[in-house]
């Protein structure tokens, strides 16, 4: 199987499908590196040469921030809204949803699993 | 959405006099104010602002990194008042 950028190994996809199995390429990221690297998006991944392989490396590496760096720059945003103790560093801080989503009811992939309350009205009902 | 690069970020005229002021003057007092809407500009940098929060005035020292923000990011106008405890009110239907 066809290594870039050292760890990621996508599989025996088509080219612009398997190139998004790197965090930080999507679909458009995909087709555009097809594009300028002058890669058949629709060759398997495993027929990819040596050459093609190292033209979409040198690209990702030069031009485009991703996997590590991309994962380090997020955090680094995260960490700097915290720190100012603004509103969304609290909301971070907090875990609860950072763009004025409810939180009455949802919410559930911030808040983590639901932790019932007991003697809550309508504790009964829910369950 | 974001504001139009057009019209520049939303800065209240008055404050930015103010701040003027407090530069010439050295004052080290913080500068009241009321416009939570405010975009921190750079001019604000070293400034000590207290921000209306509906309630009271929050104090807050301007950095670098808030650039961009606004005021009313820095002073909150919800308290939370902690969840469960005993004699946990009924509270939330359905």
């Amino acid at each position: 199987m066809p290594r870039i950028l050292g760890v990621d190994i996508p599989n025996d996809k088509r080219t612009i499908i398997s190139l998004r199995y790197i965090y930080g390429i999507g679909p458009f990221l995909a087709k555009q590196l097809c594009e300028r690297a002058a890669v058949d998006p629709d060759k398997r991944a495993r027929d990819l040469t040596e050459d093609e392989l190292a033209k979409l490396a040198a690209l990702l590496d030069n031009e485009y921030v991703v996997e590590g760096q991309l994962r380090r720059q997020l955090q680094q945003s995260i960490a700097r809204l915290r720190d100012i103790g603004c509103y969304r560093g609290l909301r971070h801080r907090k875990g609860l949803p950072v763009r004025g989503q409810r939180t009455r009811t949802n919410a559930r992939t911030r808040k983590g699993p639901r932790k019932t309350v007991a003697g809550k009205k309508g504790v009964k009902e829910m369950r | 959405m974001g504001r139009s690069l057009k019209k520049g970020p939303y800065v209240v005229e008055r404050l930015l006099a103010k701040v003027e002021k407090v530069e010439m003057t050295g004052n080290r007092d913080p500068i009241k104010t009321w416009s939570r809407s405010c975009t921190i500009v750079p001019e604000f940098i070293g400034k000590n602002f207290a921000i209306h929060n509906g309630r009271n005035f929050v104090k807050l020292y301007v950095t670098e990194d808030m650039v961009g923000h606004k005021l009313g990011e820095f002073a909150p106008t919800r308290t939370f008042r902690s969840h469960g405890g005993k004699a946990g009110k009924g509270g939330g239907k359905k």
